[in-house]
């Protein structure tokens, strides 16, 4: 039969998909389809006996002889193929919903809507089609594995690349879809792949049938029209994606990347699709609540906000008067916003004089935040995602680092260079992400060892004389130091070989590749920053970048999410109130015994935002502190955990219902969004709650009545440091797409790479390089000596890893004071206490050895989940829960088979300090001593309630510079429910 | 083909009627309710309403019998490229039947002892099947999506021969069944049914022979695959024992009075012992 000229197809490379599933989020806003209704779906499939995840994104095929078609009773048929471009589409109008189609496709890719009863299948985006753009999926994918165009092409550029595509014509159909396989070849041997259970097993999406389709999903096209398109920023992580919002009347119908933007053309992750679901949702809290019900109860009342503001503004005033201003803790974090942060927030502590406020920093990267600000005198991270920067780079190496799953566009754009240029990727992680599966080779190293092989490999690097000799001489303070230190150690990679679990020769190989490649990417996340020993694995991180050469170069750098944003508002000096003592720690974790034991002064009183209850480590002790405090306000978007143990629980705007910046993104970029809408009910911005609570506070001179208006906030009080110079609310809206790079030179234009060798940094004195006081990076200084030996350590890196390990490997032992002495300033911005630390020999007798006789022989590491979920905000988004529904925990076949465990199976885990439940995820691509739990699930979200993995997680093992806690390496033992 | 990209029409759109689960749930149980009213204060009406010959039952039955055969009259239109909006049709089948069938359970006066019961429960497993699978297979429908991946990335299994052939055998029968029609998109409509009912049922043969090796129902469960084959072999036997009811009161009354007295209007009394 012959073919149409013109034949429309998807082609879906298989191996640039990373399972964002942002195509799923795209379509369905575009649709207006709602749960269980589907037109694309991908899916994560693993080889058992193998570490390989196949990611397949399952379409309609378009077929030359469509099954569905064919099958449907119906006459004239409700499903059609045009003759011309030989795609196959639904008339939803003369659907009957027999289902007969859906079964008749043997691809299984025929949708269908249990709400309304009829078919449902991808058009390919006709709508799309006729206004010249491309269907949504191809159009947002962050990888570009899904690509539009006429078939005749696709196989014509499958075949310049000298590939094949899969021959999938099984049924003598002739799909149209052109699937191009992952260039790795599947053995003989191997088995083939199977559809992981969480994502076979739809029982747990069957709470989704209760959801009220709101805001354009279940809409027809017309109400979801917009009548204004505005660009601005996606609020929910630290991306700081630009992106389009498709304003209908006061509704947010559409949220797309802002295609007009030259670096993310348009490609967005799930999550900035799925906030319509965070603006258009009838759980929202619209009324502030008063708790009338015991703690924990979640019995409130709504009341007025006058009255909540005046009463927690009396209580406030009465405890102040009993244990001074430290008695309140301050919480906020990325759901409040970075000018609320840094700005509202900050402004507030200064007045009220307590020193603690913490954000989810100590979380998240508070160690990486103190190495940048040691070594390189500030946290912005130099380089640029452009082709002549980033993309130039001969070699990335991750490790704790999943940037496909934490941001799948960067690593769209890194995949895609590297494609080109032929530049090998490297990861290094205890289990095989999505970014360990895209990569040439994934070293699945032992949790909490990363410190080990980086110093063997910056030794041997010296050993094999490999270092960039100029940049160590002219540009790194203390680096013969190091060499010497490390030589006399041995810290070789025998020496590494065993702590880390890889072989020497694995360790000399990556080290000697970093060395000599034509510019070397190094990326670090929360796998090297949330543990105890995070501030020097960083420092060593940053050490070998530097040695090597590859530190403010082109194609040359150590990044580590996400760049500093330099908002930093004060409040006048005489309008200050200095604290009497020191901030409890500089950790959230740290103000659990002020809270519970007074120790080292009593915390009475939080206002906080975000979710501790999901968030914060040792969650039996923090339901203990919630109890006891006299005082606790939430601000909150939705009910959650926290809002249960509250005393005042107060409604909140979020993203463009205030308006305000992004966070910076790992290049420096910053994006404005306007206010667009009203926020639901009477939910105020945060910004407006801090200043009326401020008002009845006397703080009303600084925290100003006009400053509800962002925009004079934000450039009042907060655009003033050297690196935001020009960033003016005028100066975003003059940009096209609200986004500004920074620091801004006099052209108005950022440097593509920062402290390039001849250029002095942003306002130093000319001629000084790096922003630190000898213009140099700063390894080993006295001062930082000092500072690191007021805690009992050293400066030079000495090896140790967590107290809990699967082996006998040094840790560090704490004194068991939270107030044991005042944390050197170079470690802290504000006074602090903190605690002094002993590096110790592994031990027969140590934590580890101890649990480990008790059975507890597995490490347990926690982390992000997949990319449409973060923290717990997006558990309240139906299509996060129908993506990924349940907490899990991911468990090496041989472990699991042990232990009768099965894939999908409920499982227990359990560690010293609490036990919970998970699904198994059972596969290769994690090490056999080692299971994984993702953050973020709550036991009183609203569609699938788990118990946080952080009843697992221990408060008190926390890196004694940063305070930063360990959540990444613990014993546990895990056994089949 | 016209200026106008073909596409699957929007989902809730103006155009498209739509009996949504609340609706349908809502119709059935008012229409229970009601029929279950009807029998707790049957015994203060008169006793004209406890007898299934009485004119108000009689008409009351041929009311029901009438509304039942709407699910007939919509098999034919959905087939026959008479029905502007199939999806209407479809609901107006959903509704005569239900309140046809709750008529013919009240025409009954709940005899159901007698062989027409059968009548009846035929009727009833009719709306609740129907409605069962409106309700909750819907979500078993929907969830098949993405369940077949291995048919993209696998090897199929198939015999592509065999299959080949049939499709060659189809394109062959189909130069007699319909010229102007492509094996790629045909399917016999109601009127080649009644222009050359054998070479369709010959077609449909070949097409249910490749649907069986394409595995077309085996990807998916039993009840999914055959539920409505199921619900449209019923509904032709409830047709059929609709027919014989009526036959056999109109014409063998006196079969069916089985000796008791003839209350009902018939034409003859056939059949008396």
């Amino acid at each position: 039969m012959g073919r149409p000229v013109s034949r429309l197809a998807l082609m879906i490379v298989m191996d640039r998909c990373i399972c964002c599933k942002s195509c799923e989020a795209a379509c369905k806003q575009e649709h207006g389809l709602g749960p269980h209704e589907y037109r694309n779906k991908v899916l994560w499939l693993e080889t058992p006996g193998t570490p390989r995840v196949d990611l397949l994104t399952v379409t309609c095929q378009h077929c030359e002889r469509p099954a569905c078609l064919r099958a449907c009773p119906v006459n004239p048929k409700a499903i059609a193929k045009d003759p011309e471009t030989g795609v196959v589409a639904v008339d939803e109008a003369r659907c009957t919903g027999c289902g007969e189609c859906v079964v008749a496709c043997p691809y299984g890719a025929m949708g269908f809507d249990p709400v309304d009863h009829h078919a449902v299948k991808c058009d390919l985006c006709a709508s799309r089609r006729e206004r010249g753009r491309t269907p949504a999926c191809a159009s947002v994918c962050p990888t570009t594995a899904i690509r539009f165009g006429e078939r005749a092409d696709h196989l014509a550029a499958v075949a310049r690349e000298g590939r094949d595509a899969i021959e999938h014509d099984h049924f003598l159909m002739g799909p149209a879809t052109v699937y191009l396989p992952p260039a790795r070849r599947r053995s003989e041997r191997e088995a083939s792949p199977k559809l992981i259970a969480l994502m076979a097993d739809h029982s747990s999406r069957d709470v989704l049938r209760t959801v009220t389709r709101e805001g354009p999903y279940g809409a027809d096209r017309d109400r979801r029209t917009a009548d204004r398109i505005v660009p601005g920023a996606c609020n929910v992580c630290f991306n700081g994606c630009p992106v389009k919002f498709h304003i209908r009347e006061d509704k947010v119908v559409g949220i797309t990347g802002n295609d007009e933007d030259p670096t993310f053309q348009g490609r967005i992750c799930p999550k900035s699709q799925m906030t319509l679901q965070l603006y258009n949702n009838e759980r929202r809290l619209t009324r502030p609540l008063k708790r009338v019900g015991p703690k924990g109860s979640g019995r409130m009342e709504p009341i007025a906000w006058a009255q909540a503001l005046d009463e927690i503004a009396a209580k406030l005033v009465e405890l102040r008067d009993r244990h001074g201003p430290e008695t309140l803790a301050l919480f906020s974090g990325t759901r409040s916003g970075i000018i609320t942060n840094n700005g509202y927030v900050s402004l507030f502590r200064q007045m009220w004089g307590t020193p603690n406020q913490e954000s989810t920093e100590p979380f998240c990267s508070s160690t990486k935040n103190l190495a940048f600000g040691m070594v390189q005198g500030n946290r912005a991270l130099p380089n640029s995602y452009t082709p002549s920067d980033i993309g130039s780079a001969g070699l990335f190496v991750y490790i704790g680092d999943n940037q496909a799953e934490t941001r799948p566009v960067y690593f769209g754009m890194i995949n895609e260079w590297r494609r080109r240029t032929g530049a090998a990727m490297v990861v290094i992680d205890p289990r095989l992400s999505a970014t360990a599966n895209a990569a040439d080779r994934w070293l699945p190293i032992r949790s909490g060892t990363d410190m080990a092989l980086v110093l063997a490999m910056i030794n041997h690097i010296f050993a094999r004389g490999l270092h960039d000799r100029h940049f160590c001489e002219h540009w790194m303070e203390g680096w013969e130091r190091w060499r010497d230190w490390l030589d006399a150690q041995g810290y070789t990679p025998a020496w590494a070989a065993p702590i880390t679990d890889l072989p020497r020769e694995e360790i000399e190989a990556l080290a000697e590749a970093i060395a000599t490649a034509d510019g070397c990417m190094i990326y670090a996340s929360r796998g090297i920053n949330q543990h105890s020993n995070g501030t020097q694995t960083n420092r060593a991180l940053m050490f070998l970048a530097a040695m090597t050469g590859n530190w403010a170069r082109p194609g040359g750098g150590y990044f580590n999410v996400s760049s500093a944003t330099f908002i930093r508002a004060d409040a006048p000096l005489e309008r200050r109130v200095v604290p009497a003592r020191p901030a409890v720690g500089r950790s959230p974790a740290a103000w659990l015994a002020a809270m519970t034991d007074a120790d080292p002064y009593p915390i009475t009183a939080m206002i906080g935002s975000n979710n501790p209850f999901a968030l914060w480590p040792s969650q039996e002790h923090v339901r203990a502190a919630a109890r006891a405090l006299e005082l606790y306000v939430h601000l909150a978007l939705f009910e959650n955990e926290a809002s249960a143990f509250a005393d005042y629980v107060l409604p909140v705007a979020s993203g463009v219902e205030k308006g305000g910046i992004s966070r910076a993104s790992e290049e420096r970029r910053i994006v404005w969004s306007d206010k667009l809408i009203d926020p639901p009910g009477e939910a105020r911005s945060d910004g407006w709650i801090w200043i009326e609570l401020g008002k009845r506070l006397g703080f009303g001179d600084v925290l100003k009545e006009e400053y509800k208006d962002i925009c004079v906030f934000w450039d009042e009080m907060c655009a003033g440091s050297e690196y935001l110079r020009g960033c003016t609310s005028e100066a975003f809206r003059a940009s096209p797409t609200r986004t500004l790079r920074f620091p801004m030179g006099p052209n108005g234009a950022a440097p593509e790479t920062l402290y390039r060798e001849g250029t002095t940094a942003a306002g130093e004195p000319e001629g000084r390089r790096f922003p630190t006081k000898t213009g140099k990076l700063e390894f080993w200084t006295e001062e930082q000596e000092a500072a690191f030996a007021a805690l009992g350590l050293s400066a030079l890196p000495e090896f140790y890893s967590e107290p809990e390990q699967v082996v006998a490997l040094p840790y560090l032992e704490r004194d068991g004071k939270e107030a044991a002495l005042e944390q050197p300033r170079m470690f802290s911005d504000r006074p602090s206490y903190g605690r002094s630390a002993r590096i110790v020999p592994g031990s027969d007798d140590s934590p580890g050895a101890r649990l480990r006789a008790r059975g507890f022989d597995t490490a347990l590491v926690t982390g992000r989940p997949p990319a449409p979920h973060f923290h717990s905000w997006t558990h309240d988004f139906w299509q996060a829960q129908e993506m990924w529904p349940d907490l899990y925990v991911q468990v090496h076949p041989g472990k699991a088979g042990a232990l009768g465990i099965e894939d999908g199976a409920l499982v227990r885990i359990e560690t010293a300090d609490g036990a919970i439940e998970a699904r198994a995820w059972v596969r290769d691509g994690i090490r056999p001593d080692t299971v994984y739990v993702p953050i973020g699930w709550g036991e009183k979200q609203p569609f699938n309630p788990w118990r946080p993995v952080n009843h697992l997680t221990d408060h008190t093992q926390r890196d004694p510079m940063a305070d930063q806690t360990n959540l990444k390496t613990r014993l546990c033992r895990i056994s089949a429910v | 083909m016209s200026n106008a990209v073909l596409q699957s029409r929007s989902s809730s759109g103006p155009a498209r009627p739509a009996l949504r689960k609340h609706a349908l749930l809502a119709l059935m149980v008012g229409t229970a309710g009601l029929s279950a009213l009807f029998f707790i204060v049957r015994p203060v009406l008169p006793a004209a309403w406890s007898t299934p010959g009485s004119p108000e039952l009689y008409l009351t039955g041929v009311l029901g019998a009438l509304l039942c055969l709407a699910p007939f009259a919509f098999s034919i239109a959905k087939r026959s490229g008479r029905a502007d909006s199939p999806p209407a049709w479809f609901i107006a089948h959903v509704a005569a039947a239900t309140v046809g069938v709750a008529l013919l359970v009240v025409h009954s006066g709940l005899h159901v002892r007698r062989p027409p019961a059968l009548l009846l429960a035929g009727g009833v497993f009719l709306v609740v099947q129907g409605a069962w699978a409106r309700v909750w297979l819907a979500h078993r429908i929907a969830g098949v999506f993405g369940g077949r991946y291995a048919a993209i990335i696998g090897t199929g299994g198939v015999d592509k021969e065999r299959l080949r052939t049939l499709i060659d055998a189809k394109t062959a029968l189909l130069t007699r069944l319909d010229r102007e029609a492509q094996e790629a998109l045909f399917s016999p409509a109601l009127s080649h049914w009644c222009r050359h009912p054998l070479l369709s049922l010959r077609y449909v043969r070949l097409a249910k022979a490749e649907s069986a090796l394409v595995g077309r129902h085996g990807a998916v469960s039993p009840v999914l695959a055959h539920w409505r084959t199921l619900h449209i072999a019923v509904a032709f036997l409830f047709l059929a024992g609709l027919a014989v009811h009526v036959i056999t009161v109109t014409f063998f009354a006196g079969y069916v009075a089985d000796g008791g007295p003839i209350d009902w209007w018939h034409l003859a009394a056939w059949g008396a012992p």
